[in-house]
């Protein structure tokens, strides 16, 4: 955690906690110290029993979250058209559940399907008029990866790009006869 | 079953109250399990901001893990409220608590957007292993510099804010 200062005093955000000066400095104890009422220094190294141990807690739940991101993708396929088409109930459902892969995916050692689902949140968040194939290739893409994962990885990445590029493609249509 | 861990660091994390705010059934039951690795038992969630408000008063946590995104309350709101100094605004007993924000945004504004609010720490999820036990680590063992005015009280909103994500932090 890092206390040195920014040069980003104009942001309205910053001025208004700090608006009201003058401003008083205090240093409270660390939690450790009013834990254990004495000086603590956390060793330098993270214990690599405890690391192991929470890799093993992460392969237990593999499992079960490979089961509950089929059926969240399998969730998304019927909400494509609706999704798509307004910003109602159906794209907010939509957002939620490809938000919620893009967090987890890649911690369960499914990085690609959240690289995937963070391309498909990232477009959702950038535009208000979606395509539905855009949506659609992706949701796929993220089916594709868990159920029949590619065996090269360069494969994957490649397909990734392609989804960009079709972004990319949409928003130069979009500017074009925008 | 938790790791056995040196008895000082054990110690700690036997004692420590975590109050985790997410909207991911998901994600709250991967943290539970991942504190519990470390042995830290001693561990609510909350769905939303508000209920994250109502779980902060009543379970008196040391630390917040919260989401960003989150309905009807999100997660920098909450930081807002719980860093507010008029009365009223802060319904809980220790404002000064850090708070970790785990969240899937990595752009300028809403990592400048949490440190504005208060937030101590950000990590980019995919959560590891590693990165979280490194900064719960580091949030329960480094003191807390506050910065005090008339109507806020928190981490200074003025210094840079790390996002910690796996392929390399950015900072801001």
């Amino acid at each position: 955690m890092s206390d040195s200062l920014s040069e980003d005093d104009n942001e309205a955000g910053a001025k208004r906690a700090t608006d009201s000066l003058p401003a008083r400095f205090v240093r409270i104890p660390s939690i450790a110290e009013r834990k254990l009422g004495r000086d603590y220094t956390a060793p330098i190294r993270l214990d690599p029993r405890v690391l192991d141990q929470m890799q093993k807690t992460i392969k237990t739940l593999a499992a079960t979250y490979k089961e509950t991101l089929v059926g969240q993708i399998a969730s998304l396929l019927p909400l494509i058209e609706a999704g798509s088409a307004d910003a109602g109930e159906a794209r907010s459902r939509l957002y939620s559940i490809a938000h919620d892969v893009r967090g987890l995916a890649g911690t369960f050692g499914l990085a690609i399907v959240g690289n995937f689902a963070r391309s498909l949140c990232g477009y959702m968040e950038k535009h208000t008029d979606l395509d539905s194939m855009i949506i659609r290739f992706h949701i796929e893409a993220m089916r594709d990866a868990v159920t029949d994962p590619a065996p090269d990885s360069n494969l994957a990445d490649e397909t990734l790009r392609s989804l960009e590029r079709l972004i990319d493609a949409a928003d130069i249509d979009a500017r074009s006869f925008g | 079953m938790s790791a056995p861990l040196a008895s000082e660091e054990a110690e700690l994390f036997a004692t420590l109250r975590v109050l985790i705010v997410d909207d991911s059934a998901e994600m709250c039951r991967l943290l539970v399990a991942l504190l519990e690795a470390l042995g830290i038992v001693n561990v609510v969630c909350a769905p939303n901001g508000d209920a994250g408000l109502k779980r902060f008063s009543e379970f008196d946590p040391d630390l917040i893990i919260t989401d960003g995104d989150m309905q009807p309350m999100d997660g920098y709101e909450m930081t807002r409220r719980i860093r507010a100094v008029h009365a009223g605004e802060t319904p809980g007993r220790n404002r000064d608590i850090p708070v970790l924000m785990v969240s899937g945004h990595v752009g300028r504004d809403t990592v400048t957007r949490a440190r504005n609010e208060g937030v101590t720490d950000y990590i980019v999820k995919p959560v590891t292993p590693g990165l979280l036990y490194e900064r719960l680590r580091a949030a329960i063992a480094t003191p807390i510099h506050i910065v005090e005015t008339a109507d806020y009280r928190g981490p200074s909103p003025k210094r840079r804010l790390t996002a910690r994500a796996i392929d390399g932090d950015r900072q801001y």
